[in-house]
């Protein structure tokens, strides 16, 4: 390992030429390409909110003058009231789910010794590389024999299903991270495994469980395939599967479909708004000690 | 039992309630796959049709339904409007697992493999005895029947939507330039239009998904030639298609923006809309798009260019239809909204609509046809048989494969030039060849 010392000499230089310093690292090396990134990532953000604020035939660069025709017309017209609701009802109950079956399972592997653990969790991270559309007949048999087909039940029980796997897995390895002893210390208190776990374990996998959660519903939100085959009437439709029917064949309204775009963005960048540093924490501690 | 314990177990309850509640509600049994046989009905209650290109489309079928619904009061009409980019796996998994509509909306590019499932009713009888017999576009009756193996016809077609060279009359009058009504004009125009450093191209050209008809269409406009078989071989690779596709796909990056590479038609379009091109080819779908980003002066729609001897040749576009399925338990009532949603005033209404060439043919007479100038001429060129049609293999159960996935990477190494034209001809000839065989072979 080396170390490098920096002359305060040079220091002052740099910051003569107002090139400051983070840690060790000069500003411009952080800002720069950070700067570039955020260019990079923003355009097509920028380029979806003009298309969607920009009156139909403007050609402007610039949203103005601003028009919420587009908006109107998703909301109202093309039932994004209803495929919003859809969308919201959806992610949040198989987040709930997802959290919950995950919690269960995530502490068996984390403090249960059984047989067949390694093959289980093999069979866990297995499971990940199946895609989605070719479970699609089977699913689509099985939610027919159980009447299902056409609920948001069934995309529920699917998104619920498909996340599982990933989410058990980083929350058993979050589990890990909390000391057994604390537990063994609520029992010797008089408390059950299950009140232990409430009152010791619980509290300290708030990152975790927002990590997993939010990554859920997101996953909910946005996914296509599921309620797209499962669901035919028009008012059980969900977001992404609006925003498909606004591309014809060979036509498209690209000011509704920004607009749609846009309203089916908004609730993600909150999520993401008001849970990044629990995200990124709950990942990077779920993941690297498992 | 402790009170927070009894709560935690009424809680849970309440969760298991819930849950197995919202599992069993306002569901289905997916009932109607391929293979049942469903029944004629009362002709009365509740049937569900698919639309199989909603977007734009959805408020002049709600329409429509609503008409029907008026004239017909015992019956009920749902609506589904199915993402056009998603319809065949759609109906592929209804087809598997259940689900299937009463009636759909069916284009001719994907009726062969449906009607090879066995999920759609043969037409023939039904249409004998409908108001709807003689009034239907003999041309489009004949395609659909092709497109579904050429015996039985399982769709009614209610429009056709032909290819038209869209090109802006304002560019074209300040360079100097003729309409683009021959091929040597076109690329005349497309070169002359194309100013790289003012960001000004010529023409857009199709690289991305759908490229392939595209293509097709250019290779036997330039080529002249009329047929895409000649005995059991394809002509796609014609030493004359060759050099055709060698000089149209010497355009990209000569005279079209190199993000052509990637373009389907939302793009292309979109691009055109902007302003900053010359010429565009898609068909009469797109045209209220273009009207409403350039308003209708500003543009013209003209039909495939003729080749420097004065031929006109341009491949079929799927026409599309509308099918009644097998596993109906209501076909009486569904065939009634068929026969609806085709007869002259309906059929009149969405196409106008859709800027497309309606199949009834009083509808094709109405004024707006005349009135709109691309419909009007893709009508008259179709009619006046100054217009060769080349016949796409749309029966080959594998026509969408070998058209898009199989064959739009190598179009696009032929643009970039890693790939020859002869080559990716002679490969798209044998996969077609073979496709043809095995369809001529299994109906033996």
């Amino acid at each position: 390992m080396t170390a490098t010392l920096t002359a305060p000499g040079k220091a002052a230089a740099d910051a003569g030429t107002g090139s400051t310093m983070i840690g060790r690292t000069p500003r411009r090396q952080i800002y720069l390409p950070l700067g570039l990134y955020l260019l990079f990532t923003l355009i097509p953000f920028y380029w979806i909110l003009l298309f969607a604020v920009r009156p139909t035939g403007s050609t402007s660069l610039v949203p103005w003058p601003i028009t919420f025709e587009h908006f109107d017309k998703v909301w109202t017209e093309r039932s994004f009231a209803t495929f919003f609701q859809n969308s919201l009802l959806v992610g949040v109950v198989s987040m709930v789910m997802t959290t919950l079956v995950a919690l269960a399972g995530g502490y068996a592997l984390a403090r249960f010794d059984f047989r067949i653990k390694r093959g289980f969790m093999l069979a866990l991270l297995c499971s990940q590389f199946i895609p989605g559309a070719l479970m699609l007949v089977p699913l689509f048999e099985i939610f027919a024999e159980l009447r299902m087909i056409n609920s948001l039940a069934s995309v529920v029980i699917a998104e619920t299903v498909f996340q599982l796997p990933l989410s058990m897995i980083l929350l058993s390895g979050f589990i890990k991270n909390v000391p057994y002893v604390l537990e063994e210390a609520a029992w010797v208190d008089g408390c059950g495994r299950f009140r232990a776990f409430c009152a010791v374990v619980l509290p300290a996998l708030r990152p975790g469980l927002i990590a997993v959660g939010s990554f859920a519903f997101v996953h909910s939100w946005n996914h296509f395939l599921f309620a797209l085959m499962f669901l035919s009437d028009q008012g059980k439709q969900t977001i992404p599967v609006g925003l498909a029917t606004l591309m014809g064949a060979d036509s498209v309204d690209l000011g509704a479909l920004a607009a749609g775009g846009v309203v089916a963005a908004v609730p993600v960048v909150i999520v993401f708004a008001f849970i990044q540093k629990w995200l990124v924490t709950g990942f990077s501690a779920g993941a690297v000690k498992g | 039992m402790t009170m927070s314990s009894r709560r935690r177990a009424t809680a849970a309850l309440a969760l298991t309630t819930a849950l197995a509640l919202t599992a069993t509600a306002c569901g289905d049994d997916g009932s109607g796959a391929a293979g049942d046989k469903g029944g004629e009905g009362s002709g009365k209650g509740e049937i569900v049709f698919w639309d199989n290109n909603t977007a734009v489309r959805q408020d002049i079928w709600q329409e429509i339904i609503k008409d029907f619904e008026k004239a017909n009061p015992d019956i009920d009409v749902t609506y589904v409007g199915v993402p056009a980019e998603n319809v065949q796996s759609k109906y592929d998994t209804a087809i598997q697992g259940g689900g299937l509509p009463d009636v759909g909306g069916v284009g001719a590019a994907m009726l062969a493999g449906i009607a090879a499932q066995d999920a759609l009713e043969p037409l023939d009888k039904r249409l004998d005895k409908s108001p709807l017999k003689g009034q239907l576009n003999p041309a489009m009756v004949d395609s659909v029947r092709s497109a579904g193996g050429g015996v039985e016809l399982y769709t009614v077609p209610t429009s056709a939507s032909n290819g038209v060279l869209y090109y802006r009359t304002d560019l074209f009058e300040a360079a100097g330039l003729d309409a683009p009504t021959t091929w040597p004009k076109f690329y005349e125009a497309a070169k002359k239009l194309t100013d790289k450093g003012a960001n000004r191209f010529g023409y857009t050209i199709r690289g991305g998904e759908g490229s392939i008809a595209q293509a097709l269409d250019a290779m036997y406009g330039q080529s002249g030639i009329g047929d895409f078989w000649d005995g059991d071989k394809t002509t796609v690779n014609d030493p004359e298609n060759v050099a055709a596709l060698e000089k149209y796909v010497s355009l990209y990056k000569q005279a079209t923006p190199s993000a052509d590479l990637n373009n389907d038609f939302t793009k292309m379009v979109a691009q055109w809309d902007s302003g900053q091109i010359g010429m565009l080819s898609h068909n009469l779908g797109s045209y209220q798009d273009h009207v409403k980003a350039l308003g209708e002066d500003t543009f013209r729609g003209l039909p495939n260019p003729t080749t420097g001897a004065g031929v006109r040749v341009q491949v079929s576009n799927p026409v599309d239809g509308l099918g009644l399925f097998k596993s109906s338990k209501n076909k009486k009532a569904a065939w009634k909204f068929i026969e609806f949603a085709a007869s002259h005033e309906s059929n009149s209404k969405w196409n106008e609509s859709a800027g497309a060439i309606p199949a009834n043919t009083e509808a094709a007479q109405d004024p707006w046809v005349k009135k709109s100038e691309p419909t009007k001429l893709a009508a008259e060129a179709l009619n006046d048989g100054s217009l060769k049609i080349v016949q796409l293999p749309y029966y080959l159960p594998d026509w969408n494969t070998i058209s898009k996935a199989e064959n739009e990477p190598n179009l696009q190494k032929v643009m970039l030039g890693k790939m020859s034209a002869k080559d990716f001809l002679d490969s798209l000839a044998d996969q077609l060849n073979e496709a043809q065989a095995e369809w001529k072979k299994e109906r033996q």
